[in-house]
């Protein structure tokens, strides 16, 4: 399992969102909002020192 | 003697007409030392009655587990390989997590009478359970749903939980209630007399009167079935304790032990009061919507026509920039993970220019109504392809998306 910064995406100036790429081969983007409990799961993986890959430009 | 005992001395027959009325100032009649039950005649009626604290009449929507009849699985019906928090049927989670043993989780059409389908836990290979492992299967309620229920303060209620189940292994179970932040919990213990019969199990359980429950769209209470809970997180039975993260039974059956082992449940109520009423049937359609707050997949045999006929899943807008705003039937809980799975789609314009692109979902605001859903190409794609109106078309039943808000 790995992460990634979602791009940059038309009236927003900071990505919104990461994708998690799942071990099945699945891809699952997260937004950044406290309730979603895939997004508690990465801040606890950010908080264990892991960083996301940058998002594509 | 009393009026009371007048009437004890009238015999087992009272043949009355009129009003059976609590004497000036009192609080009513009440059976307080006998155990009987008190029986209606066939045809007769409660008016302005209240049953199990509520009112009679407002029976409906008393359950607080949502597909607690396991009619609803859109995820698909068959969960190889569980891990940690498998997301399997409709806000149903099952965990196999730690140590050798393999489950799987199916929707199962056996079930007792009354009802299609159960949840069926199925151990593959069967091994010890190490201190911190676990298994189980569990619903995550949310807070919004039993903010009536007032735990956390001195008016908690009581609850009471029913279930029908039936296992191949006999014995002890455990089902735990915690708390979000898993500080607060009851382990609850029920007994399976009889391997591969079905059996209802009913707990009843004051609610708590400590601690901090959620009453926002954050998990309220957990509801989870110890299939095989290490010796760290487990705890003994009867009452509530602060202890960090129990959710078994010290000493239950632990069913990821037995190879082959099945554990069957469905008919899962939790309610109100200390008494478990029949289960409460809904239309499919209403459970599916009560199911759809939380997840909503979009997969092959969702398709329909577009004008033009050819087969679409779902209407996509093109918002311009590098993707295309896909739109959600339901509002969410929370905003939605977006997973695709095998996600060369075809997308295909109303210039009947189309082309096999892959896509991911990427969640670009906030808010958890449809627009803010926004799916990406990633892949090789035609160029012009994606401009104007169009539709997304799956290609085959494998392609998902996956909108999920679970707890």
């Amino acid at each position: 399992m790995n992460y990634k910064l979602c791009p940059i995406v038309k009236n927003n100036t900071e990505p919104k969102a990461v994708n998690r790429f799942n071990d099945d081969g699945s891809v699952s983007s997260i937004p950044f909002d406290p309730a979603n409990t895939d997004y508690q799961q990465y801040l606890k993986w950010l908080e264990e020192g892991n960083t996301p890959e940058p998002a594509d430009e | 003697m009393s009026q009371a005992d007048n009437l004890a001395a009238l015999g087992s027959n009272v043949n009355a007409s009129g009003v059976l009325q609590p004497a000036s100032g009192g609080t009513g009649v009440t059976t307080s030392t006998g155990t009987g039950s008190v029986v209606l005649s066939s045809g007769a009626t409660l008016t302005n009655a209240t049953i199990n604290g509520a009112v009679a009449s407002g029976f409906t929507l008393k359950n607080r587990i949502i597909n607690g009849d396991m009619v609803i699985s859109q995820r698909g019906t068959s969960f190889s390989s569980l891990g940690s928090q498998t997301y399997t049927l409709d806000r149903w989670v099952c965990d196999r997590f730690g140590g050798a043993a393999t489950a799987t989780v199916t929707q199962s059409s056996t079930a007792p009478t009354g009802f299609i389908n159960s949840l069926l836990y199925t151990v593959g290979t069967g091994a010890a359970t190490g201190a911190t492992d676990y298994s189980n299967a569990r619903q995550y309620i949310e807070g919004l749903n039993v903010a009536d229920l007032g735990w956390g303060t001195a008016s908690a209620k009581t609850v009471t939980l029913s279930f029908w189940v039936r296992s191949s292994v006999t014995g002890t179970y455990g089902v735990a209630f915690t708390n979000n932040g898993y500080d607060r919990n009851y382990i609850a213990s029920y007994t399976i007399s009889s391997a591969n019969t079905w059996e209802q199990k009913t707990i009843t359980i004051a609610g708590d009167t400590s601690g901090t429950w959620l009453t926002t769209n954050g998990t309220g209470i957990r509801v989870i079935w110890d299939l095989g809970v290490g010796s760290t997180y487990s705890g003994a039975a009867g009452s509530w304790g602060s202890t960090y993260a129990i959710f078994g039974l010290t000493g239950g059956v632990k069913l990821t032990v037995t190879s082959g082992a099945t554990f069957y449940v469905t008919g899962v109520q939790l309610e109100q009061g200390s008494q478990a009423t029949s289960f409460e049937w809904i239309p499919y359609g209403l459970e599916f919507d009560l199911c759809r707050r939380y997840c909503e997949v979009y997969s092959n045999p969702n398709l329909n026509y577009d004008q033009d006929g050819f087969p679409q899943a779902i209407q996509a807008v093109d918002v311009g920039g590098r993707g295309e705003t896909l739109i959600t039937y339901y509002p969410k809980r929370a905003s939605p993970t977006i997973t695709t799975l095998n996600n060369n789609l075809f997308w295909q314009n109303m210039a009947n220019t189309g082309s096999t692109c892959t896509f991911a979902g990427t969640y670009v605001g906030t808010g958890i109504i449809a627009a803010p859903v926004f799916l990406t190409v990633s892949g090789a794609c035609a160029v012009g392809a994606l401009s104007g109106v169009g539709s997304l078309i799956f290609t085959n039943v494998a392609n998902k998306i996956i909108i999920s808000a679970e707890l």
